[in-house]
């Protein structure tokens, strides 16, 4: 079952079956302790005040996308759209929701729809040259023979 | 509820990327689509929502935007298609 893990020495938390061997902050070993929802909710409160522009989801989506093998789409206006959706779900209904899903008001379900998604399951973007998440704001990286011919 | 529901997001591009052919449809046909936006009205959500065993079979599991729905027949398509198939899913 999925708890949420702090470490003991700078306050990470990780959320997930089990907490890593090693704090990727702090890079101390056998750090994690199991806490509650409640305290990770705290915790993870403080920093989420600080301003999370479009900007800030740009920059963080392309370093997310750097060793992948999907890029952000290059569609500028698409991907705006995408955007404006995205915070707008995030103001309206808490979570940054894929604008092109609907949540079903089941958090565990609705956890799939939260952008980034695990979109390399979707049919769209599975097994196909020209693949792409389901809104097409991630595209799979074109070869690069397409790039320079 | 109309015959013929789009049921589609503000800022969905594939609902976009229809409506231009949902216009199109209601000119040549004379049918009328009523376009049902989810994101943004609670009621318009909550009744997609009421259709979730219906549409998520047609929808990779999930409720997806755009969803093409006839209540008559419970005929669905889901995502951005052809023209030929939205006008075949609103005329058969
Ligand atoms: S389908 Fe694309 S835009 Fe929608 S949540 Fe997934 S990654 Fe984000």
């Amino acid at each position: 079952m999925i708890k949420f893990w702090r470490c003991y020495v700078c306050n990470d938390i990780h959320y997930g079956v089990k907490p890593p061997e090693i704090c990727p902050t702090c890079a101390v070993k056998n750090a994690y302790v199991l806490i509650s929802a409640r305290e990770a909710k705290t915790i993870c409160g403080a920093p989420a005040e600080a301003d999370f522009s479009k900007d800030d989801f740009l920059t963080a989506i392309q370093k997310f996308t750097e060793d992948n093998e999907f890029m952000v789409n290059p569609d500028r206006a698409k991907v705006d759209l995408l955007f404006d959706g995205i915070f707008n779900n995030e103001r309206n209904h808490g979570l940054k929701y894929c604008p092109c899903r609907l949540m079903c008001k089941e958090l565990e379900e609705d956890l799939k729809i939260v952008c980034p998604c695990n979109f390399q399951i979707h049919e769209t973007y599975k097994g196909l040259d020209k693949g792409e998440c389901w809104c097409g704001l991630f595209i799979k990286r074109p070869k690069t023979s397409e790039v320079n011919p | 509820m109309k015959k013929h529901v789009m049921f589609h997001g503000r800022e969905c591009p594939h609902c976009k990327a229809m409506m231009p052919l949902v216009d199109r449809l209601e000119k040549e046909t004379g049918l009328s689509i009523e376009r049902l936006e989810v994101w943004h009205d609670e009621k318009n959500a909550d009744l997609m929502r009421s259709y979730r065993p219906i549409f998520t079979p047609k929808c990779g599991g999930q409720l997806r935007v755009p969803t093409f729905f006839n209540t008559e027949t419970n005929d669905t398509i889901c995502g951005e298609v052809e023209y030929e198939k939205l006008k075949e899913w609103a005329t058969k």
